[in-house]
């Protein structure tokens, strides 16, 4: 709790007011990531919070949090106020169970032994996963092919 | 495409052989490559790329060593076959279905027993930290954290994400030996206490209880964590080479190497003319594939069992048919080249690589070691540069290689590191 207050004020003075209204509402603890709502983003990661900025964009909305481990996770949400990607990179892999939400156990049925042990690509129905990287550098991208905004490019969620 | 490409690279290279620009185009590694292998010797295990443990189902280009552990202090020991060797990640992982020692528990600052959710990409192994004597070649380490690979001691905790990785099956081998450029595993970021609260990223835990929720996150001191063992030997502690001859191209059953202790510190580890690539504070320098192309994040790992780079799009190159679309499909051998350039910048070297038809190679079906393997990454490229995808040299890359990795801090005669070098 100490953490969360100690980043709120430092981050009160980094950024523009409305962004900061903005942060308090969004960064509010919930129970779901990739496919929830807005009030799922952050979730499971705001007492690792650090830093958080949002981009507006025409097709959607980006929100970053940077954990105090050195690790950034963007939540991307269309128009519909739902979370149709998710992204992260850095030191420590985000949790997936947290950041996946309803879809961490379809991850993990896909998951299965491979001949493959290097980079994660799964194509299934509705959904894309990649994974790359190594100990200490861990990058990663999720995102729900049926709701990526028309006009956006999955290559810009990252 | 390919073509193109490959004679674009060619005609560079003849140009600059005109120009009497012997030493730009000699940067470049062209055709069969030659290495010599150490002999055994102190600081000299053999390893080997080959089926991997007999009960198991076959492990594509898995580099495998032996290990020796012991109860410390004492002559209880036991000699560990297939684990695998992984300059990918540091520190030793062993199964607990193979372990037969009652090895003691490791504890954290206030006397609690620690256990570790060890992420990998996409999946984590569980289990408790034991103390441990490690012996491999003539080297030894005393009193080493390991990590046990057991789910049956501590439940795995809730917020242990990911595909799960803790069994033989799933693990393909009998444990994993890191030897990579990080001291430890975490370092810093799990030893930070802010608070009351730690920021431990989920990758330690006290457990104090044996039911579900007895392991909670905790700090635990970077002198306590699981760390690379080549540190803890008296001598030869500032790196490891891995060295594997050159391999025929439709591969081979099984691959004899040696895995040499020490950078420059004897005879049979100078760095000769390797060129040494510096790390950036992520374990990574950057590979331009092709050689003008933009630049990816890049490492090299000898974990990974292939060369992953890039995607379909980007390469051009097709992607196998399932069951092996995690690997490329080319209608014929590609003979590519990509530039590796160090995190200042200032030292390129260009590295040829050949890319096969991963299910052809695969219809050998006795070969388990391939130079020539290769599949795609994550990220599509796009814009100039493409640092969120990495370009992962594997295995393959190292056949034929003499592959360096210096340890970060650790002293060695061209600089400390951490760096690689081949």
């Amino acid at each position: 709790m100490q953490r969360t207050f100690v980043s709120l004020t430092l981050l009160r003075r980094m950024l523009p007011p409305c962004a900061f209204v903005a942060l308090l509402f969004f960064a509010r603890p919930a129970s779901a990531a990739l496919g929830g709502d807005a009030t799922s983003i952050g979730a499971g990661q705001t007492h690792l919070l650090a830093s958080a900025r949002i981009e507006r964009a025409d097709t959607h909305t980006m929100h970053e949090l940077q954990a105090a481990t050195g690790t950034k996770v963007r939540e991307y949400l269309g128009n519909d106020g739902q979370v149709f990607a998710v992204a992260w990179q850095g030191p420590f892999r985000p949790d997936l169970r947290k950041l996946l939400g309803a879809y961490y156990e379809t991850y993990l049925q896909a998951a299965g032994p491979r001949a493959a042990r290097g980079p994660v690509n799964l194509r299934l129905p509705g959904l894309v996963i990649h994974m790359s990287g190594h100990q200490r550098a861990f990058y990663g991208r999720a995102y729900l092919t049926d709701r990526v905004p028309e006009g956006l490019s999955t290559d810009e969620i990252r | 495409m390919h073509g193109r490409r490959l004679r674009r690279a060619g005609l560079a290279c003849t140009s600059a052989a005109l120009l009497g620009l012997g030493a730009a185009c000699g940067s470049t590694n062209p055709g069969p490559r030659s290495n010599t292998v150490a002999p055994p010797a102190d600081n000299v295990a053999e390893v080997s790329v080959d089926y991997g443990p007999p009960e198991l189902t076959g492990y594509l280009n898995g580099l495998f060593a032996t290990v020796t552990v012991c109860v410390p202090g004492t002559s209880d020991c036991q000699a560990i076959d297939h684990v695998v060797v992984d300059t990918g990640s540091s520190g030793l992982r062993l199964l607990g279905s193979v372990l037969t020692l009652s090895l003691p528990t490791w504890t954290d600052d206030s006397g609690v027993a620690v256990a570790e959710c060890n992420q990998f990409l996409g999946g984590f192994i569980w289990g408790p930290l034991r103390s441990a004597d490690l012996s491999i070649a003539g080297e030894q380490a005393s009193n080493l954290a390991i990590q046990v690979i057991d789910e049956s001691t501590y439940p795995v905790p809730s917020d242990c994400t990911g595909f799960d990785q803790s069994t033989a099956e799933a693990l393909g081998a009998n444990g994993i030996l890191g030897v990579g450029s990080f001291l430890q595993d975490c370092g810093l970021a799990c030893a930070v206490r802010l608070g009351a609260r730690s920021v431990n990223p989920g990758v330690y835990y006290a457990c104090s209880s044996t039911t579900a929720g007895g392991c909670q996150a905790v700090a635990v001191p970077v002198a306590k964590q699981l760390s690379n063992p080549v540190l803890f030997f008296s001598q030869d502690n500032n790196g490891a080479i891995i060295e594997l001859p050159a391999i025929p191209a439709e591969g081979a059953p099984s691959v004899t190497g040696s895995l040499v202790f020490g950078i420059g510190t004897r005879a049979n580890n100078a760095l000769d003319s390797a060129t040494v690539i510096r790390l950036d504070d992520f374990g990574n320098f950057l590979t331009q594939y092709p050689t003008n192309g933009s630049p990816s994040s890049a490492f090299i790992d000898s974990g990974s069992n292939a060369i992953y780079f890039l995607d379909s799009g980007t390469t051009r190159i097709p992607t196998c048919s399932d069951p092996f679309s995690d690997f490329y499909c080319p209608g014929s051998t590609l003979a590519l080249s990509a530039r590796n350039q160090d995190a200042s910048g200032l030292v390129t070297v260009n590295v040829s690589f050949n890319i096969a038809n991963a299910r052809a190679l695969f219809a050998h079906q006795n070969n388990w070691a391939f130079d020539n393997v290769g599949g795609p990454s994550t990220a599509p490229q796009s814009g100039t540069t493409n640092l969120d995808a990495y370009f992962d040299w594997g295995l393959p890359f190292h056949f034929g290689r003499n592959v360096f990795t210096a340890i970060e801090g650790q002293t060695t005669p061209v600089g400390t590191g951490p760096f690689v070098a081949f």
